[in-house]
């Protein structure tokens, strides 16, 4: 029965993403009052799917690759409505909303092909570690839009651009306090996830694991973190520097996403 | 309906005349009262602006003379007055309101105080009984339109003064310009205005400096703000959000090393620079500095420029809008019009009294002329007491705008629709009454 609330779901995120085009970029008010209860009511089902999904299976974790893009998913709309909540701009929903459907889409064609057959996975402590650096990736991916439209927006205002093109960007203000805030969050969900993920290593697998590929890139995307927060803290960095900053931390986040090819030990499938 | 309006803007008169007719608004009760009392209305409005003072009258038999009402409450004199007047009649009055309401007949198209000022006329004449059923229909119908206007083009949605386009500019760098400091260096007339539109929009506080100390203080004292000597300057700027300046230097002022000091200071919070100066007060090449923004004289209205051309644009998408709403208005007005169906249920009825009348002509043969007259007179009095009621109904659902109602009443007693042409329905009538079984009583029968 998930599959079809999850459906309805990527539907919905569809008609969101088209809606959000002269919501956003048009400036029609007409067409944000469509956007927003599209995006809610997708978001509502898919959050029906993700429990469905969780409780059909008497587990926590969504134990394959589809569940975990679909979770990824339902994050990037939190994401998005909660930025929508406290900063009254759906500005973002121009990148978010295609992003989330193209995420849910996959899943919400069929079952899953590859699922995580390891019995680690079932473990609590397990979801937590996950769950946290889903986030953290979903605060990461909306810190750089954040910092990538202050920078249009900021080019815009220097450059005395004619009012039409990139009109509908919110102000560098807002921009700045959006990437500040993802970023801070994103650190913390990171930190508590890489912690969460040492320690059931540490018990499982022992100190080889922290040798893995995967486990080292994930280690050096934390430190980039720490150093990213540290500088735009400490020097108030915006604009391109800051782009620069979050794009380098992004690319390091993909490298690890795609660690998992070559490592050996983060894998759970059954020997 | 019949409804006029007669008045004179900003195009047909000059300032001088205006200012003779304007109304202030504790005169417009009292105006509005003296115009409803004028003879041949029966309900009025008076709209009065800086730019316009027009007289809206809803008369029912000859058309009233509103210039001589200006003459006889003003004192003024029509003949030099009549040139400069314009009138419309019936939806020429339609589509003008429909027009000034929406900000397309306004000195700056798109500016958003007109309808509040027409909703205020609107509400003097409703307490003073001068807005009744004709134009309160009318004037809810143009509040719709204006509102529809509003929301489905961009006409105001861009500043068209330098002062405002500053404060957009600023809201673009800033959010809300809550807790924001302007500085203002020099004091000029536009400067002071562009300050002023920043502070009403939320700016926290104002510095003012100037060589000469005791004119900053002077105008400090105006913003409730501070003033800062001049040649502490640099030692200040770093703390304003927004620096405005329009002093006579012949040099630039602030240069692009002040403009990393400053972020230096501010650890890289955006400043804006808005420089109204000629010559410039400040460094073009400051604006390459990260976090620095500057817009000097000719940036501010190349922008209120191309906010202008918008607003012409939308203003051709808002006269479509309002040409099909004065279509609506007046096919809705139609329809509401309950004399016609009035009309055409009696003279229905009245066709289907003669026609049972002439079905029992045989069988009432017999009957003397003072017994056929009793007759007639029965059937006749039956038809009028049945049809009491739903014309009643019919008046009530007129006035209420039930035009749910009135179809319903149409469709019961087979009447045209309304949006039938009257020579049509003329044309139908005779043939109707001449058949022998009309097909009103035919519908009847089988019914009954």
């Amino acid at each position: 029965m998930y599959l079809l609330w999850l459906r309805v779901a990527a539907v919905l995120y569809g008609l969101a993403s088209m809606s959000a085009l002269p919501a956003v970029l048009g400036d029609r008010p007409r067409w944000q009052k469509v956007c927003l209860p599209l995006t809610i009511g997708g978001w509502f089902f898919h959050f029906v799917a993700f429990v469905e999904m969780l409780a059909a299976a008497h587990r926590l974790m969504p134990v394959g690759m589809y569940q975990v893009e679909s979770t990824l998913g339902l994050l990037i709309v939190t994401a998005f409505l909660l930025i929508w909540m406290r900063y009254r701009t759906i500005s973002f929903g121009v990148f978010a909303l295609p992003l989330a459907f193209l995420v849910v889409l996959v899943p919400a064609i069929g079952p899953d092909k590859y699922t995580f057959s390891s019995s680690l996975v079932r473990s609590g402590w397990i979801v937590i570690h996950v769950t946290l650096l889903l986030a953290a990736y979903v605060a990461l991916i909306f810190s750089l839009l954040a910092s990538l439209f202050y920078l249009a927006q900021e080019r815009k205002l220097k450059d005395r651009e004619s009012p039409g093109f990139l009109e509908w960007l919110p102000p560098l203000d807002t921009m700045d306090r959006i990437a500040q805030t993802t970023l801070v969050f994103g650190f913390y969900c990171m930190t508590g996830g890489l912690l969460i993920g040492s320690l059931i290593a540490q018990e499982r697998v022992g100190a080889a694991y922290f040798l893995d590929p995967k486990v080292v890139l994930s280690f050096l995307m934390w430190g980039l973190y720490v150093v990213m927060l540290f500088v735009r803290r400490s020097t108030g960095l915006r604009g391109k520097r800051a782009v620069y900053l979050s794009s380098a931390v992004f690319v390091v986040m993909l490298c690890v996403w795609a660690a998992n090819i070559f490592s050996s030990v983060h894998r759970f499938t059954t020997p | 309906m019949k409804l006029l309006l007669t008045g004179v803007n900003h195009k047909t008169a000059p300032v001088e005349l205006r200012e003779k007719l304007a109304i202030s608004q504790e005169q417009l009760s009292d105006a509005t009262r003296a115009l409803l009392e004028f003879p041949g209305v029966h309900e009025a409005m008076i709209l009065s602006t800086c730019n316009r003072v027009e007289l809206l009258a809803f008369h029912e038999a000859s058309s009233p003379d509103l210039l001589s009402f200006l003459q006889s409450y003003l004192g003024i004199e029509t003949v030099s007055l009549r040139p400069h007047t314009y009138e419309y009649r019936e939806t020429d009055v339609v589509q003008h309101l429909f027009r000034v309401a929406s900000s397309l007949d306004s000195m700056v198209v798109g500016e958003p105080q007109i309808l509040g000022q027409v909703k205020e006329a609107y509400t003097v004449a409703r307490s003073v009984g001068a807005v009744q059923t004709h134009l309160e229909k009318l004037l809810q119908s143009t509040f719709t339109v204006a509102k529809k206007v509003r929301s489905e083009t961009q006409i105001g949605s861009s500043s068209v003064s330098v002062a405002s386009v500053a404060v957009d500019l600023a809201k673009k760098i800033f959010g809300s310009l809550e807790g924001k400091r302007v500085l203002l260096v020099g004091a000029g007339k536009m400067s002071e205005l562009a300050a002023r539109h920043l502070m009403q929009q939320g700016a926290d506080s104002i510095f003012v400096t100037n060589r000469t100390h005791d004119r900053a203080v002077r105008l400090a004292q105006n913003f409730q703000g501070h003033a800062v000597r001049f040649d502490d300057l640099y030692a200040t700027a770093d703390q304003a959000d927004i620096i405005i300046t329009s002093t006579g230097s012949q040099e630039h002022i602030f240069r692009k090393e002040h403009g990393h000091q400053f972020l230096h200071k501010r650890r890289n919070r955006p400043m804006f620079f808005i420089d109204i100066a000629v010559p410039r007060d400040v460094d073009p090449e400051i604006n390459r500095v990260d976090g620095v923004f500057l817009y000097d004289i000719d940036d501010l209205q190349s922008v209120a420029a191309s906010h202008l051309a918008d607003r012409t644009r939308e203003a051709h998408r808002a006269e479509a809008i309002i040409t099909e709403e004065v279509q609506r208005f007046h096919r809705r007005t139609k329809a509401l019009n309950a004399t016609p169906m009035i009309v055409d249920l009696q003279s229905t009825a009245e066709e289907m009294r003669q026609a049972e009348l002439r079905r029992a002509q045989a069988r009432l043969q017999s009957l003397t002329p003072e017994q056929q007259a009793a007759v007639e007179a029965l059937t006749r009095g039956l038809m009028n007491k049945f049809l009491h009621m739903p014309m009643q109904a019919i008046k009530a659902a007129a006035l209420e705008a039930d035009t749910v109602m009135l179809e319903v009443m149409r469709a019961v007693f087979n009447l045209p629709s309304a949006q039938e042409p009257t020579a049509s329905r003329a044309a139908e009538k005779p043939a109707a009454a001449k058949s022998e079984e009309p097909i009103a009583v035919g519908n009847q029968k089988d019914r009954s």
